[in-house]
């Protein structure tokens, strides 16, 4: 198991050096110059010159690279273009917001997809199942900043229950973070919801159709304990995988809804420096992301075992 | 200018901007109902912008977001008032040598920064070499600035190499001149903890989120009657809009602009607007063929309707105009040669030999007003056989695109200008820095530089009358409108007024229960 996880480390450490070259080159193919953006249309040849060589743009590539590696093998992401803040600060401020908002965002679609779906597999046909399949089609395919507004709409403004936008830290004031992350965590855990209802129930529709439930089923066994002990522990295991790589998505940050409801989260960091071309920021931002996923995926596998004992790992 | 960038973002979603200070030495009705609420007397008002402030150091800074901002952190020597005349701040009075390349301020006795130390000819000496030595966004402004020295504390001597009619605009025209404090700037906290001798001070920066201003006892003016103001940054109009109604914010400039006219009608939230002095053009590049010809360029001219663009674009929020300047500035020019007229439009592009015309427009994404736009001048230009090929770039790429010269036309604004050098010269002198469009006429450029330094003010305004014409019948840029400036407030909140230049000044607000 040590070496397993030693292997997948190593693994993953090479997976984020190819991260950093892979994120570095295609932001040189993006059209845009992050200082000509500074600068506006007040544009000033003279200006320009000093602002390139205070960010350092006036280098060669390799060098540029060269140097930003060196600094991040010490921790250092360098500083922001726009702010002149270090970037690993800046990105660490952002992760609790997309932190809070993304478990929640996860707990809320757990808590509507595992009943929905298992009853709509277990009843399959049955209304509680169409109702199902309207849910998650209709989750899907409604565009979330549509239904973010929406929510906007009718839960701050016709109710009046939920503020229209804004953060508060978990730790600052339990309370009214709660009102606060409810409206963008519901939005985005709606969808997260469709996809993994949809999923839990053909998952269980799988398992049901197995001879090892028709046996359990012929030798008198309790459909509850049929369900419980047979089928959800085998179907179990596959969604593991998609609320995993949901959930590893979701700590990207969810850049609209983030921007719709100005939370100030990874996502809406990311969408600002790709607006002003802050190479070093987006640089630190996906390297977070990429992270996170490993992390995620490193710690789904582990699980594996645990939930499967079919699964070792070797 | 410099503010244009987000500035005129603010323009597009929103329009907006603010105003006050014609309430400056007028009380501001204290609405409060002296109870006084939980916090003091002031209270604190929060303000919605469209987005968040890339830094707050006032010299580096070109985001129109990071004004509103330090408009009410920071000082300048003089500042315009409500008629964007310009009047004492800093310097209570100054002189003019003879041969007006002296210019001697006397700053305000008492007049400090925030965290106590006092304010002097030091300060102001350090603040304008810090900007001309780096080279920083405002250089400009300083171009025929020789020297800078404070023979005394309280005095700073401005020497110039050539007569500089409009000084007194380029040192206080917006926060971007602002006076720093040396050692604010050398511990590098300028960025996101300025200190200022403005009336609020900054007492806490959210990355993302918030800044919260709180009142600076210290400022020399009268005291802000408000404890404080937050700032959030709230980039959706609609979101914008429903915290200003369920009153989590009291006031906004980042509203719905198809909203706009029938918030106007009712009384909560307030919502005003005031003419600008921004204009919004479209550009042919001269550069290519046969946009060289300026028969073709005022064909384009002929065949615009302006007055269906500026609906379409800015929900009928402004004033639709042939030349740059605005009817409230003292420097309008009331020029309008181009009707609609299609049929003259087609027959001057036959008589060019010109047919089956391409025309590559280029757009942004970062202000819609101009996707808009353009969707409405394909469609006039198509009535007279020019096929529109509109390009939407997000704005990083279109400047990159403009300064390649890579584009057939391009719509843009440009925002908060005061003096007519700013209107002028950077566009449309052959050695302007933003003359992306390539337009040179010796006629212009003679003119140009002559009221750059003219001080006769009738002489100047005649001069640039004339280079107004020669641009406009060159159509060197296609003007469309002067948008309004258009912000929403809580009924709460008094003392408050919009102003032309979008300067955001909380400083005689007050708000009530």
């Amino acid at each position: 198991m040590t070496r397993f996880v030693l292997r997948r480390v190593l693994q993953s450490a090479i997976v984020l050096l190819g991260v950093t070259l892979v994120v570095f080159l295609l932001l040189q193919l993006v059209p845009g110059d992050p200082v000509r953006v500074a600068l506006g249309t007040r544009f000033d040849p003279q200006t320009y010159e000093a602002l390139r060589s205070r960010a350092g743009l006036d280098q060669p590539l390799p060098v540029q690279y060269a140097s930003y590696l060196g600094h991040a093998l010490t921790g250092d992401l360098g500083v922001s273009f726009r702010t002149g803040q270090p970037v690993s600060w800046i990105v660490a401020e952002r992760l609790p917001a997309t932190l809070s908002l993304a478990v929640t965002a996860v707990v809320f679609a757990l808590l509507v997809a595992f009943p929905l779906g298992i009853v709509a597999a277990v009843r399959s046909g049955s209304a509680v199942d169409h109702a199902a399949r309207v849910f998650s089609q209709f989750g899907v395919s409604v565009p979330d900043f549509w239904m973010g507004i929406m929510g906007i709409i009718l839960f701050a403004g016709v109710l009046g229950w939920l503020p229209p936008s804004g953060y508060v830290a978990l730790t600052e004031d339990p309370g009214r973070w709660a009102s606060h992350v409810a409206l963008p965590a519901v939005t985005v855990g709606l969808v997260t919801a469709s996809i993994l209802t949809r999923f839990i129930r053909s998952s269980v529709l799988e398992v049901l159709s197995a001879d090892y439930v028709r046996t359990a089923e012929a030798k008198g066994l309790r459909n509850r304990v049929v369900i419980l002990r047979h089928v959800l522990r085998n179907a179990l295991i596959p969604v593991v995988t998609v609320v995993a790589v949901q959930l590893a998505s979701l700590l990207g940050g969810v850049i609209v809804i983030e921007v719709l409801f100005a939370w100030p989260g990874i996502g809406r960091l990311t969408f600002d420096a790709v607006q002003a071309r802050d190479y070093p920021v987006l640089q630190g931002a996906v390297l977070l992301v990429a992270a996170l996923f490993l992390l995620v995926n490193l710690l789904v596998d582990i699980l594996y075992a645990r939930l499967d004992p079919r699964i070792t790992v070797k | 200018m410099s503010r244009n960038k987000l500035g005129v973002i603010g323009a597009a979603l929103t329009l907006a901007v603010g105003v006050l200070s014609g309430c400056t030495g007028g009380e501001a009705v204290d609405v409060g109902d002296g109870g006084g609420s939980a916090g003091g007397a002031g209270g604190v008002l929060n303000a919605a912008i469209g987005g968040e402030p890339d830094q707050l150091d006032p010299h580096k800074t070109s985001a129109y977001y990071s004004f509103e901002v330090l408009e009410n952190v920071y000082d300048t020597l003089v500042e315009p008032d409500a008629d964007l005349k310009m009047v004492p701040a800093l310097a209570t009075k100054w002189t003019t040598s003879e041969d007006q390349l002296t210019w001697t301020f006397t700053l305000r006795d008492g007049a400090k920064f925030s965290d106590g130390s006092p304010l002097t000819s030091e300060d102001v000496v350090y603040s304008y070499e810090r900007i001309i030595k780096q080279k920083l966004n405002t250089a400009y402004k300083f171009a025929t600035v020789k020297s800078v020295t404070g023979p005394d504390p309280a005095t700073v001597v401005v020497t110039l190499s050539a007569p500089t009619p409009n000084l007194l605009a380029n040192l206080g025209g917006f926060k971007g001149v602002a006076i720093v404090e040396k050692t604010n700037v050398e511990s590098g906290k300028v960025k996101t903890a300025p200190v200022g001798s403005g009336p609020f001070k900054v007492a806490g920066y959210t990355s993302g989120d918030s800044i919260k201003l709180v009142r600076n006892d210290a400022y020399w003016g009268d005291k802000p009657k408000l404890d404080g103001v937050t700032f959030t940054f709230v980039k959706d109009p609609t979101v914008a809009l429903q915290n200003l109604r369920s009153g989590q914010v009291q006031w906004t400039d980042n509203l719905p602009p198809q909203q706009v006219k029938s918030l106007r009608d009712g009384d909560d939230p307030v919502v005003e607007s005031a003419p600008s002095t921004d204009y919004w053009y479209v550009a042919l590049n001269e550069a290519r063929k046969p946009f060289d010809n300026p028969e073709v360029r005022r064909a384009i001219g002929y065949a615009l309707d302006r007055e269906a663009i500026t609906k379409a674009a800015k929900f009928g929020l402004a004033t639709v105009n042939q030349t740059a300047i605005p009817k409230s500035s003292a420097f309008f020019y009331d020029y309008a040669p181009y009707s609609h007229d299609p049929d003259k439009a087609k027959q001057m592009l036959d008589q060019a030999g010109v047919a089956n015309l391409t025309l590559d427009l280029m757009v942004t994404s970062e202000y819609p007003e101009t996707v808009t736009a353009a969707q409405v001048i394909a469609a006039q230009l198509k009535d007279v056989g020019i096929t529109v090929k509109i390009r939407t770039l997000d704005f990083a790429q279109w400047l990159d695109e403009q300064a390649k010269g890579n584009f057939g036309g391009f719509m843009l604004g440009w925002l908060g200008n005061v003096d007519p050098d700013e209107f002028y010269y950077a566009q449309h002198h052959s050695g302007g820095t933003f003359n992306f469009h390539k337009y040179a006429n010796p006629a212009v450029d003679k003119l140009l530089d002559q009221a750059r330094t003219e001080t006769d003010q009738g002489a100047r305004k005649q001069a640039y009358e004339q280079a107004a014409k020669l641009i406009v019948d060159d159509a060197s840029y296609l003007y469309l409108y002067n948008p309004d400036v258009v912000q929403g407030w809580s009924k709460k909140v008094s003392g408050y007024d919009v102003r032309s230049d979008r300067a955001i000044r909380f400083r005689s607000v007050a708000l009530g229960k």
